[in-house]
């Protein structure tokens, strides 16, 4: 009881250490998609990227918290993601897209440290992303 | 060139600044307890010795599963760490790391990522077991091309004494 009590008190502790840490990365990526939304270049981004996000039954504005997944990570994609209303279908679609291809530079770091061919591993996920969120925004719209 | 005022600018970056830092808090907070517990009552090893199948079917020998449990639950960097551990001591064959690589980079961090959507806004189901089924398709699919098949497969010594004492290590950490 005491080994189980005391893993929950460093769990916690640890919990919210990590938390200050990942908000000091959260909180700008909110605060500079908020101003994008609000800004002329909003428009513009729509415009480019609303035929490419449309095979996955998203609007133009899912590439922003995609954009910030893959060069921030989950939580870079999470932050930007609630600058926007988007339902639970387009939620889980672009998780499941940004699930797959995330913080690439991290992770290709990581890869290339414990003997993966890095570049090779982030092609592989980014083409792995787009047929998860084909096939996941085509079913979305279905179930959910 | 701004839609909204400034002010109402502001109030949304301080609303939803405020909605981040408790979602946070909804993650993390159970997550790193979920982490220290399955640390500290060494379930990933006891998970991985029951997967030997599973690992089969993904042409894995029973040396990679640890590994691939820890990233396939905890995520990459914890997933990372127990395969460099594991190198040192037990190190995997090459067939072993490609698949490995496959699986563990498509899905990984399944608590962490299942909080983290799950609290803003996605289907717990399909992000976890969607997932975790994809990776399980495709690397089951790798493991059956020739270039993978080809690989050079040779099994290290499993459970030598050398294994045993980087696995304590590991727990000391």
């Amino acid at each position: 009881m005491k080994k189980f009590l005391k893993a929950v008190k460093d769990g916690a502790v640890k919990g919210v250490r990590t938390g200050i840490f990942l908000l000091k990365i959260m909180i700008p990526i909110y605060v500079v998609v908020v101003f994008i939304k609000h800004s002329f270049l909003m428009e513009f981004l729509e415009k480019l990227f609303t035929p490419i996000m449309g095979i996955f039954k998203l609007q133009g504005d899912a590439a922003v918290p995609f954009i910030a997944g893959v060069f921030t990570d989950e939580y870079g994609a999470v932050a930007a993601m609630k600058g926007f209303d988007f339902t639970m279908a387009q939620i889980t679609t672009l998780a499941m897209i940004v699930l797959t291809f995330h913080s690439i530079p991290v992770e290709s770091a990581i890869a290339a440290k414990i003997g993966f061919p890095a570049l090779k591993f982030a092609l592989f996920r980014l083409i792995s992303a787009v047929l998860i969120g084909i096939l996941i925004g085509f079913l979305g719209g279905m179930f959910l | 060139m701004m839609d909204a005022t400034l002010n109402d600018i502001l109030m949304e970056i301080l609303h939803g600044s405020l909605g981040t830092i408790l979602n946070l808090a909804k993650v993390l907070i159970p997550l790193m307890i979920i982490i220290q517990l399955l640390m500290v009552y060494d379930v990933m090893e006891k998970i991985a010795n029951r997967l030997e199948g599973i690992g089969k079917l993904m042409g894995m020998s029973k040396n990679a599963m640890l590994p691939l449990v820890v990233g396939f639950v905890m995520g990459v960097s914890y997933g990372a760490g127990t395969l460099l551990e594991l190198n040192k001591t037990n190190p995997l064959s090459k067939r072993d790391m490609a698949l490995l690589g496959t699986f563990m980079f498509l899905c990984h961090g399944i608590i962490e990522t299942g909080l983290l959507f799950g609290v803003n806004g996605a289907s717990v189901v399909t992000i976890t077991l969607g997932r975790a089924l994809i990776a399980l398709a495709v690397t089951m699919v790798f493991a059956r091309t020739p270039i993978i098949k080809n690989m050079d497969n040779v099994t290290p010594i499993t459970n030598s004494p050398e294994k045993e004492e980087a696995l304590k290590r590991l727990k000391a950490d």
